[in-house]
Parts: C-alpha cells; sequence; structure tokens
C-alpha cells in the first residue's frame, strides 16, 4: 500500500470536496445577511440608528414601520414618497421571509407568530439568544447605551456583518 | 470632426456642471440669509444670536432639549444621537467638509431635527443665524 496516482487522486478529491463544502457554509453564515445595494438605505436610515440587515424583521414588520414614519419610535423620520417607496421595496425584497432568504433567515421568519409584525429586532428569539452571555452592565456604557445600537459592537453592521469574530465591545 | 467637437462639449458640459454639485457653506448660508430677508428686509445672520439658540434648552419638542444635545455643546466635536446612541460626525464644517454642501440636506435636516428639538419649524431668521453660528466656528 503505497502511494499511487489512485491513492492520491482520492485524497486530493476528497480535500476539493471538503474545501467546497466549508465555503457553502460560510455563505450561510448567521453573521452576515444581505443589504440593499442602494446606499440610499444606509444614508437615510443609517443616519440615525445602524442599517439594521432588512434579513432581521418579516416583510410586514417592514410595511407596517414604512407606514408610520413620521412616528417612528417618538420620532418623525418621514421621507419623500420616491424615496419611503424605495426604501420599502429594499426592505421587503431581502426580509427574514423573502424569496432572498438564508436559512438563517428563514428559521427566524419562522420564529415570528404569523399575525405579529415585531417592531424591534431587540424582541425577536435570536437576539436574546445570540446576546445571552453579554452582561447587563455592558448595554448601559456610554458608547452602547441601547440594545439598538448594533453598530457600537458590531464595526460592519451597515454591511450586515455581524460576525462574532469581528465583535469589538467599547470599554466603560 | 464632429465626433470629435461633440464629445468634448458633452466634456465641457460635465465640468461645467461640477461645481454645482457641492456648495460651499457661505453660499448655503446666503440663500438662507436671503430667505430670510424676504421676510425681514432689515434682517442681518447673527452668530451670536445662532449660538444662543444652538445651546438653548427648549421646550415642546422630543427627547433632544437642544441643538447641542446630540451635536454636544461643542459644535467641533463628534456627537451621539440621544436615543439611539449612534456616533454623530461633527457638525462645524471646520470640523467636517461634507456639512453645508448640500442644500437638500442643510433642509431636510433642519425640518426633522426643529421638529424634535422645538416642536416645530424653525423660521428662516432661526436657520440663518443657526448656520452663521456653525460656520463662523474656528
Amino acid at each position: 500500500m503505497g502511494v499511487t496516482w489512485k491513492n492520491s487522486g482520492i485524497l486530493i478529491l476528497g480535500l476539493i470536496l471538503a474545501i467546497f463544502w466549508i465555503a457553502a457554509g460560510q455563505a450561510d453564515d448567521i453573521g452576515s445577511l444581505p443589504m440593499p445595494r442602494d446606499k440610499l438605505y444606509v444614508e437615510e436610515c443609517g443616519a440615525c440608528h445602524t442599517a439594521y440587515a432588512p434579513g432581521f424583521l418579516p416583510a410586514r414588520s417592514w410595511v407596517r414601520m414604512m407606514g408610520e414614519l413620521e412616528r417612528h419610535f417618538g420620532e418623525d423620520a418621514s421621507l419623500d414618497e420616491p424615496q419611503s417607496l424605495a426604501i420599502q421595496r429594499y426592505l421587503t425584497d431581502l426580509a427574514a421571509d423573502s424569496q432572498n432568504g438564508t436559512p438563517f433567515m428563514r428559521r427566524l421568519a419562522a420564529s415570528v407568530p404569523a399575525r405579529a409584525a415585531p417592531q424591534r429586532i431587540t424582541e425577536t428569539w435570536f437576539f436574546a439568544y445570540m446576546h445571552d452571555e453579554v452582561p447587563a452592565s455592558f448595554w448601559t456604557r456610554k458608547k452602547i447605551g441601547t440594545k439598538a445600537n448594533c453598530i457600537a459592537c458590531h464595526p460592519r453592521a451597515n454591511a450586515g456583518s455581524y460576525a462574532e469574530r469581528e465583535v469589538s465591545i467599547p470599554p466603560p | 470632426m464632429r465626433n470629435w467637437i461633440e464629445r468634448s462639449s458633452v466634456l465641457l458640459a460635465a465640468l461645467m456642471a461640477l461645481p454645482a454639485l457641492a456648495d460651499t457653506p457661505a453660499q448655503i448660508l446666503d440663500n438662507l440669509t436671503r430667505e430670510a430677508r424676504s421676510q425681514q428686509a432689515s434682517f442681518s445672520p447673527s452668530a451670536g444670536r445662532g449660538e444662543q439658540f444652538y445651546q438653548a434648552k427648549q421646550t415642546g419638542g422630543g427627547e433632544a432639549e437642544s441643538c447641542a444635545a446630540c451635536h454636544t455643546r461643542d459644535a467641533k466635536a463628534a456627537g451621539q444621537h440621544v436615543r439611539t446612541h449612534k456616533n454623530i460626525e461633527p457638525l462645524a464644517p471646520v470640523a467636517n467638509r461634507e456639512r453645508f454642501s448640500d442644500p437638500a440636506k442643510v433642509e431636510k435636516w433642519f425640518r426633522r431635527n426643529c421638529k424634535e428639538v422645538l416642536g416645530r419649524t424653525c423660521t428662516p431668521q432661526e436657520k440663518a443665524d443657526f448656520a452663521a453660528y456653525v460656520i463662523s466656528i474656528r
């Protein structure tokens, strides 16, 4: 049983398959969600808060939110109609229950009761699940302040990236 | 030859359009002043009044009580949104060249933030004073 063409061929083929398998797994990484290509989304929504990935909520949540922009969490965030229509389309195109959903987004969509249209990402199950190791005192740090401030610890949140290796928690 | 003329005239037109893309803070202040004068001919913008307006605590608005609540008392410093805690780039053009370069953005943020802080729209005079103050910061 020496080194033969057959042995090495099987070994190399196995390695190539493993590489593809790992690469395909990365694509479904829950740390990465698709973002609208038009910079309008990050410019408008991201001016006041993290430009949350649309895949964090189902389309019905975004439709409700875009219909109530003049009373947006206690602020008037109204936009001109062409902009708000475009943004609503980007949000619903990439929503958790959209055709473009990753397996993670589909799981997320399935966890939201059919009649509910949650408005706060922090109130969905996965948020608590993903952050259960974060001590309560962290959230009140000056640079963080609120659980809605994703970008404080996830520097690439506006690009849809929430990978754990990128997390950088501001000191108190 | 004709083709060459066409191309260079397109290029020339594109170059001529360039300065129109970004206004200077001074041009934006001029426009705000003109608007204020159309209501009150004797008006002239005052950085001093603008500073008072910027720092003053207001009632009738939302959670942000003053311009300084988010933009900090020093408009050259980075601020923080009072509710979302998102970082806000400095407001003074001396510290952030993007400020007061796009009239549409200036109008949009006056509309939103006046409503948030004062619970009403700002008068043209208030806007011109505010701009005069923020632009005067060195």
